[in-house]
């Protein structure tokens, strides 16, 4: 009795967190046996069982493959896109207070607005095709990289900067020895919203104007009340992005293990 | 004497955590303050000083033992003492004098008496001209004499004070021994001070109660014989150093035999 | 005399250059440079004008207010749920416990993706809209106030209490001032969060509305209109947002939080 009292203060936290999800997810399943559901109700219903087969179909009739890989892309190309201008231009702007200056109006007013709003626009511009879906992830992923590049390298540490410059360093030697290590954290974190921010592009981009693409395929299933479905796919981009964080979060924790208590931007 | 002011007898008190093996903080400890009087506690660290200030406090209960402040038993915090605290624990989005006031504000008083003892206050400890200053614009050794103001507004019987100039530079912390010394003697409190410096103790105290390692309990007490009231000059002379090495012989030896549990 | 002008305000005299520059430069380069078709570009006179007949006659304004009363019913409900659930979360360890890692898991998803649902299920107008805003900018609010709870500094609460607070005492005095700074810093990001909420509910199935007006123009070709409805819309945003930053200095002028933008 003991060691079930030890076990489970020893893994409170994730005995009550998995717990309540866990429950909720019972709960779901089970509502339809516990609660009357009225027809209209009931058309837009469906429980985690459902949810799980027709996404095991989806994989199996080979019906996901082809859109999994066009979102991919969409994300991957977007996302590389962002992280090639973005960083180096968050590099420069942390460095050069000028440059900071003639940038920063366009930052700041494109950072506060919905960078979706574009959309319309991008469609107009691209098409339907991936290259509107590119652009959308490009422009919302890469300002979490440009800024949070930009305060790693303005929080750098004056005195390490001046070490290396008493030995004779140049500026791009400096930024090659401290700041671009000191800015590593900043930028992983960047990088873990940009993800975020890369995948509402993919989602949404899909919603509005596509012909193939995972968002695309939950759109369709919603106007056609497959809602199985929907969370199907739902569940899916969740799951991808909780792996991408993960995997950034590793890479962030590996890379980081020198410091203390690193700057934790949200 | 007469009755003491602050009486502890055989306080015991052990520090259970789930990770860990429980720590026994204190263990028969006894102490005696007498009223007006000003007592220092130095002690290795981890010696459960601090420790013993929370409990006179009334934030933890011993696990065995009996206090006493002012012959009635300890039953809970807020009546007639008062803490000052090493980190100075000033309320950042108050100003000084909303600050000061915090103590009596808990307590009730009205607004007006509230502003009058804070303006007694404030001036006391000479930051008439700080008052709607906020923590962050000030010095560590305003800080703490707001920290001090605010201690003194409740009035309370007992001073208790936790390395209240732990934080502070060296020239800081003269300046506020001295100062507080003058508050001191100008309100007549009972003061119980731990300290990690002996020569702080020393300078300040009637008594010095030198304490154990951990476990901790009162290992001697010594009586400082210096006339009153004290100024820098004493700490130059050679009686001075004599008193700073009696306690040091006493410390000495909790510092390197015993191993802490 | 002229020059030190310049100097003090460089930097706003080069980030206005700048935003001067690119709009002539645009202006020029379609106009002189670039064949102007009108079905893909636009230019800024054009947009200037379009923009004085949609805002001031035409009917971008009442979309814009379509909009905003959507943006706040969602946003509403999105501090009146999301900070209780994150100061419980935050005070009782065992809530935190449990509650986190569902809304982690919530909050690291693209809710986006149920927009679709969600405008299948409760059809196309305010209610969806507010469903889908509140659901996007929950989050922020309740693990912002999770974590300001959390931050409060545990000697501050010792401070309160041991001048005998009592439980309000704490909440009220401590808690909550302490928190604020991080409330605020939360709000400025369900703003951001919000937004995206409205214009992909507006998008996907709308009628009215300045994320419709964007679209409907598109569809129609009609670009120096387009602009100048986003450019509206970034107005707004800016304003909002900048506004959320001159708040956030306002009622946390003791703290500098180190926050992503």
């Amino acid at each position: 009795m003991k060691r079930l009292a030890n076990f489970y203060t020893e893994r409170e936290q994730s005995i009550l967190g998995g717990g309540f999800i866990l429950l909720l997810i019972v709960l779901w399943e089970l509502m339809p046996h516990l609660v009357p559901l009225s027809k209209g109700f009931s058309l837009f219903f469906t429980t985690p069982w459902k949810v799980i087969e027709a996404g095991y179909q989806l994989i199996v009739e080979n019906k996901i493959q082809e859109h999994f890989y066009v979102s991919s892309i969409e994300f991957l190309a977007g996302l590389g896109l962002a992280i090639i201008v973005g960083l180096p231009l968050g590099l420069i702007t942390g460095r050069s207070r000028d440059l900071d200056a003639t940038v920063d109006p366009f930052v700041t007013i494109f950072n506060a607005t919905p960078r979706l709003i574009f959309l319309p626009l991008f469609i107009l511009w691209f098409g339907i095709g991936i290259w509107s879906k590119i652009m959308i992830v490009f422009i919302g992923a890469v300002f979490p990289l440009l800024i949070n590049t930009y305060e790693g390298v303005k929080n750098v540490d004056r005195v390490l900067v001046n070490v290396v410059r008493s030995f004779g360093a140049n500026e791009w030697q400096i930024m090659k020895i401290v700041v671009l290590p000191n800015s590593v954290p900043y930028i992983v974190a960047g990088l873990r919203l940009a993800i975020g921010r890369a995948i509402l592009g993919v989602v949404v981009g899909e919603f509005f104007g596509a012909s193939k693409g995972l968002g695309f395929l939950i759109a369709t299933a919603a106007t056609n009340y497959k809602v199985d479905v929907v969370f199907a796919g739902v569940a899916i981009f969740m799951g991808l992005s909780l792996i991408l964080t993960m995997a950034v979060k590793k890479i962030e924790s590996n890379l980081s293990r020198w410091r203390p208590e690193g700057a934790k931007t949200f | 004497m007469g009755a003491p002011m602050i009486q502890a007898r055989n306080i015991t008190l052990v520090f259970k955590s789930k990770d860990r093996e429980p720590v026994t903080a204190l263990r028969g400890f006894n102490l005696e303050v007498g009223k007006g009087e000003f007592v220092s506690i130095v002690g290795p660290s981890g010696c459960g000083k601090s420790t013993f200030l929370n409990l006179l406090l009334g934030l933890i209960k011993p696990d065995s033992g009996e206090m006493t402040l002012g012959g009635s038993p300890i039953s809970g915090p807020g009546q007639e003492r008062a803490m000052v605290f090493q980190e100075f624990g000033l309320l950042p989005w108050r100003t000084v004098r909303a600050n000061v006031e915090l103590g009596l504000e808990l307590k009730g008083i009205s607004s007006p008496e509230r502003a009058q003892r804070a303006t007694e206050l404030i001036s006391l400890v000479g930051l008439e001209d700080f008052e709607r200053h906020y923590p962050h614009e000030l010095s560590g050794g305003m800080k703490q004499r707001v920290g001090l103001a605010r201690a003194l507004a409740t009035e309370p019987e007992v001073l208790l004070m936790d390395e209240p100039f732990a934080a502070l530079d060296a020239q800081t912390r003269d300046l506020m021994q001295t100062e507080l010394l003058q508050i001191w003697e100008r309100t007549k409190k009972t003061v119980l001070f731990v300290t990690h410096s002996i020569e702080e103790a020393a300078y300040l105290s009637d008594r010095v109660i030198i304490m154990t390692a951990r476990p901790g309990r009162a290992k001697e007490t010594l009586k400082i014989q210096l006339p009153r009231p004290r100024d820098y000059e004493m700490r130059l002379t050679p009686q001075f150093n004599d008193i700073k090495s009696q306690i040091w012989d006493v410390l000495k030896e909790e510092l390197t035999s015993r191993v802490p549990q | 005399m002229k020059k030190k002008l310049f100097a003090e305000h460089r930097r706003f005299w080069l980030g206005l250059g700048s935003v001067l520059f690119v709009l002539a430069a645009w202006e020029v380069l379609l106009t002189y440079v670039f064949p102007l078709n009108p079905f893909f570009f636009t230019k800024p006179s054009l947009i200037a004008v379009a923009f004085k007949e949609q805002v001031i006659y035409g009917a971008l304004w009442g979309d814009l207010a379509v909009s905003s009363k959507a943006f706040l019913w969602g946003f509403s409900f999105a501090i009146l749920l999301g900070i209780p659930l994150g100061a419980l979360m935050g005070w009782r360890r065992k809530a935190g416990y449990t509650l986190d890692p569902f809304f982690t898991a919530l909050y690291a998803s693209p809710l986006v993706a149920l927009a679709p649902l969600i405008i299948v299920v409760f059809g196309v107008g305010l209610f969806a809209k507010s469903v889908l805003v509140f659901a996007l900018s929950v989050f922020p609010f309740i693990f912002n106030t999770f974590a300001g709870v959390r931050s409060t500094d545990r000697l501050l609460i010792n401070v309160v209490r041991s001048f005998g607070g009592g439980e309000t005492d704490l909440y009220l005095k401590v808690i909550l001032p302490s928190t604020l700074p991080y409330i605020v810093a939360g709000a400025r990001i369900a703003l951001g969060r919000g937004l995206v909420g409205i214009i992909v509910g507006e998008f996907y199935a709308a009628s009215e509305g300045i994320g419709y007006a964007i679209s409907r123009f598109g569809d129609t070709y009609r670009l120096p209109e387009m602009f100048a409805a986003i450019f509206l819309l970034m107005i707004a945003a800016v304003g909002l947002t900048e506004g959320m930053r001159k708040l956030e200095n306002v009622l946390a002028p003791w703290k500098t939080t180190q926050e992503s933008r």
